[in-house]
């Protein structure tokens, strides 16, 4: 496997741009490449602790929550309720002189019901408030937790128990199209080129700690195969939806059996099927092999601090074909082509992009077109 | 509109397609100047650009002769014309918590049909935590809480727990919008009692008309509780069964802009200008509607209308399971497999107009043809009813499908024995028209605007009943150019050449009785021309298509190439 100096990445340029009409060019769907101090969700459970308050300053590394990988439904007496001593002042609870409320994170008696009416076991439960009838309340409590530290650097926006942290993070996203998993943080690799398709057989525990970008496509197999070598998060240009769906089952049943998983997420730059890797994405990536990033799945994004990072100027006028019998294929704008007839006698507004320097323009359908911004 | 402009662009802003229309005042009445339609993403101002742009260079008289003056008498700036916009409400989704699996199906039938995505959960099957765990979920906006009135002999134990779990996460999550229905309503106080008072939010729903809407203002207070009739509850004054929820549903969920509640009030509009039956049918990228309007009450005065809204019904609904997938691949002309087409499915979604040519515009009309099926199956009363005088194709969906193809989709779906005449709302100005909020300025554009709102399809004539066999009759077209004559054949499409502006007469005559709007064996009906000319139907309603795949896709392909012009496969 190549992983010192990874593919060779040519920045997009033949040329020096021309003159292009800003209004033809806005009709070619705009693509952003990096967004800035983007606003991210860690979607949280009932009966997950979260262990931050609104306005915490986060780094990489610092605990965020805890899982609670059993949840069950308690039922608790309201009069035997306390606050939850380990929750500190991060998780909500019961502050003196106030009623409980749902959301709070309490110690209470869990009251079950014994056989033939008796009087039940007693234990103390922690957990989360849900909602209270007729004076008892049931909690989202268990026993088995795992610690989920932050994957990112950023402001804690909002602490919404039983819904969500939202966080804005201090670095730059690249925004991809569909991500699964939980996030995850590591050291970029470059593992094949834009058009590369991963092996399992490549794959050996040197890479553990890593996100590894992939090339155009990865199936089920090398996923598993990316979390057991200890792959923190895989990036590829398109992942199958089946793929996706068996990566999802796979985690449910390592979940089922309490076995702590560390976070592993993967993230598809450009959609559902197989697609090489952008080249204005390829360089950025390029550019961040060997430094830390993150994957956050809510929404997809490529996370890292692009305070430092050099990157050469972007010409507006190279445009990607994004889809259709040329997609991957990229080049220069050269102009509007007007309303054009393609396969199917289906009339669609097009333009011209020259696909290769001193070559014809080719004719594409606009809205299969992607400029970078 | 307060002032009197000259001209005013339309904007259909949808999920996947941004449509906009230049409608100028010229010759003493409004007339469609140009329309255009583009990808949602790129935004709706390069489209501006382009119909300005092109009535410059067609007819800069014209241009001139609309375009509002600025006060030093220049003519202004197209991008500062006014604009009648209509957006497709975001995909919004409810969760819908009974007491029992009974009462949760009839809660999630009504949410359907009001354009909510719907997720479900009963105490029956389900305990406390998965229903917390529903109603806490970001994905969700609403919660439906409701049970048979009074409450039937497995909600009662129930119901305080639901009403518990509502105000929690209501009080929790104050973005919520909660709906309690049917004996639910009973534990408003409860439920009010488990939240913090406080001023409604957001804006109220904007209101259907019906008892619903004034429940609201009676008894809920916007942000915390919304009333209504149970999802079983039987409607009064010819209303079907859980229709006032339904309606309830509708307009939480909608915007006051809302391109479909547009659509609907242009059908209506229309069905009173036209004084005949209109019925429409949406599809796009998050749902679809169903609207049929018919003149009613004395001397036509007022008109009739029902409609249901559904997200089951969007071309690719957000996370298509197998049954969406297999549906589309029954009517799919493209061999794919099942995890191929799912990924082209995912990525149409992610990327509406991308590959809208070739094999991915047979993909689209596949895809449509499913969402139609899926619409129709979500509207049987609608279904019920007899075939309308005018049915309208509308949407995103057939913004780069060709006029004839959308007749035969349309044909292929809403099988009713009888005889309609078919449109495509080509340049989507019903869902903007549909937001004037005037009625009779409403109907006064609409009455301007006839000739040139809708491109004519054709006609249908589509007769049931027929015997198996050689021929079932003779049918002869008396048009301007002549008489055509046809034999009736059994499970075939006859296609006349009848084109748009173009009235003609059809006589039938059947050799054993069939259903044509009356049963007979002689019909004698007008028709009018269109792009796909006058379509007679002899398949089977509804229609029957062969199990194999291969079979069935040739027999598809067939139909559809003898209407696409271009298609070379």
């Amino acid at each position: 496997m190549r992983r010192a100096a990874g593919p060779e990445v040519t920045p997009p340029r033949d040329g020096p741009p021309a003159e292009v009409e800003a209004t033809d060019l806005a009709a070619v769907p705009l693509r952003r490449l990096v967004v800035a101090g983007p606003l991210v969700r860690v979607r949280l459970q009932p009966g997950d602790r979260p262990l931050v308050s609104a306005g915490d300053a986060l780094l990489p590394g610092a605990p965020l929550l805890e899982r609670l990988r059993d949840a069950g439904l308690v039922q608790v007496a309201a009069g035997a309720i306390e606050p939850d001593g380990a929750a500190g002042g991060a998780a909500p609870g019961p502050a003196v002189g106030r009623e409980p409320q749902p959301g709070d994170r309490v110690d209470a008696l869990e009251v079950t019901a014994g056989r033939l009416g008796r009087r039940g076991r007693e234990r103390r439960a922690v957990g989360e408030l849900l909602y209270a009838v007729d004076g008892h309340w049931r909690m989202a409590a268990g026993d088995h937790r795992q610690a989920v530290e932050s994957p990112v650097a950023g402001i804690v926006r909002a602490v919404r128990p039983g819904i969500a942290i939202e966080l804005a993070l201090s670095g730059d996203g690249l925004p991809g199209a569909v991500a699964s998993g939980e996030a995850a943080r590591g050291r970029l690799e470059l593992a094949g080129g834009p058009d590369a398709e991963l092996r399992p057989g490549e794959l050996d525990v040197g890479l553990a700690g890593t996100v590894l970008v992939v090339g155009s496509r990865v199936d089920a197999e090398t996923l598993t195969r990316a979390r057991a070598m200890g792959v923190r998060a895989v990036v590829a240009g398109g992942i199958g939806s089946a793929d996706l769906r068996g990566l999802a089952a796979s985690e449910a049943r390592q979940r089922a059996s309490l076995h702590e998983l560390p976070p592993f997420a993967v993230l598809a730059l450009e959609g559902y099927l197989r697609r090489s890797i952008a080249s204005p994405v390829m360089v950025l990536l390029a550019a961040l092999a060997g430094r830390e990033v993150a994957v956050m799945t809510d929404p997809p994004l490529l996370v890292f601090d692009g305070a430092d990072l050099a990157l050469p100027d972007r010409d507006p006028a190279w445009i990607r074909v994004a889809r259709g019998p040329l997609a991957g294929r990229e080049g220069r704008w050269s102009g509007r082509a007007g309303l054009r007839r393609f396969g199917a006698g289906v009339q669609l507004e097009a333009g011209f992009v020259r696909l290769a320097p001193g070559g014809h323009p080719a004719v594409v359908p606009l809205a299969d077109l992607q400029r970078f911004g | 509109m307060s002032s009197q402009p000259r001209a005013f662009f339309t904007l259909d802003l949808g999920a996947a397609t941004a449509a906009a229309a230049l409608v100028g005042h010229i010759g003493g009445r409004w007339r469609l100047l140009a329309a255009a339609a583009g990808p949602a993403a790129v935004g709706p101002e390069p489209l501006l650009d382009l119909l300005a742009g092109r009535l410059r260079a067609a007819d800069p008289e014209a241009l001139a002769e609309i375009a509002p003056r600025s006060s030093a008498g220049s003519a202004s700036d197209p991008a500062d014309w006014p604009r009648l916009v209509a957006r497709s409400t975001p995909p919004a989704a409810l969760a819908a918590l009974a007491a029992s699996r009974r009462q949760r199906l009839l809660l999630e039938r009504a949410a359907r049909r009001a354009g909510w995505r719907v997720l479900g959960a009963s105490l029956d099957e389900s305990d406390g935590l998965a229903l917390s765990r529903l109603a806490l979920s970001a994905d969700v906006s609403a919660i439906l809480v409701g049970s048979d009135e009074p409450p039937g002999g497995d909600e009662r134990d129930g119901l305080p727990e639901l009403i518990a779990l509502a105000g929690a996460a209501s009080r929790r999550r104050p973005d919520l919008r909660v709906v309690l229905a049917g004996g639910a309503t009973l534990h408003a106080a409860s439920f009010r009692a488990s939240t913090p008072a406080g001023p409604p939010s957001g804006a109220e729903p904007a209101a259907p008309g019906g008892s619903a809407l004034e429940r609201i203002a009676g008894e809920g207070n916007g942000r915390e509780v919304l009333l209504a009739a149970g999802a079983g509850a039987a409607g009064g004054s010819g209303r079907s069964e859980g229709e006032e929820l339904r309606e309830l549903l509708a307009a939480v969920r909608s915007r006051p802009d809302d391109a479909r509640r547009g659509i609907a009030r242009a059908t209506e509009a229309l069905a009173h200008l036209f004084d005949r039956t209109v019925e429409t049918v949406e599809i796009g990228l998050d749902g679809g509607l169903r609207s049929r309007a018919a003149p009613a009450g004395e001397a036509h005065g007022r008109v009739a209308a029902r409609r249901v809204e559904s997200a089951v019904a969007a071309l690719v609904p957000a996370d298509p399971d197998e049954s969406v997938v297999d549906g589309i691949l029954a009517w799919s002309t493209v061999p794919l497999d099942r995890y191929r087409l799912g990924d082209r499915l995912l990525e149409l979604r992610l990327a509406p107009w991308s590959e809208a040519d070739g094999e991915g515009a047979l993909l689209r009309v596949a895809a449509a043809r499913a969402a139609l099926e899926r619409l129709v199956a979500q509207s049987p009363e609608i279904e019920a009813l007899p075939p309308p005088d005018l049915t309208i194709a509308a949407g995103g969906v057939w913004a780069v499908a060709p006029p004839p193809v959308v007749a035969l989709v349309v044909a292929d779906h809403v099988r009713r024995a009888g005889t309609t005449q078919l449109a495509l709302d080509h340049a989507r100005l019903l869902g903007p028209l549909g937001t004037i909020e005037d009625d009779g300025e409403l109907r006064a554009v609409l009455t301007d605007l006839a000739q040139d709102l809708l491109a004519p399809l054709g006609s249908l004539i589509l007769p049931a009943g027929l015997r198996a066999g050689r021929s079932a009759g003779r049918l002869v077209v008396h048009a301007e150019a002549g008489a055509t004559e046809l034999d009736l054949v059994p499970g075939g499409l006859e296609l006349v050449d009848l084109p748009p502006g173009q009235a003609a007469t059809a006589e039938l005559d059947f050799r054993d009785a069939v259903r044509l709007g009356t049963r007979g064996r002689r019909f004698a009906t007008r028709v009018s021309g269109g792009l796909g000319g006058l379509l007679v139907d002899l398949r089977d309603v509804p229609l029957r298509l062969p199990e194999r795949p291969e079979r069935r896709r040739e027999l598809l392909d067939a139909w559809q190439s003898a209407l696409w012009t271009g298609l070379r496969r």
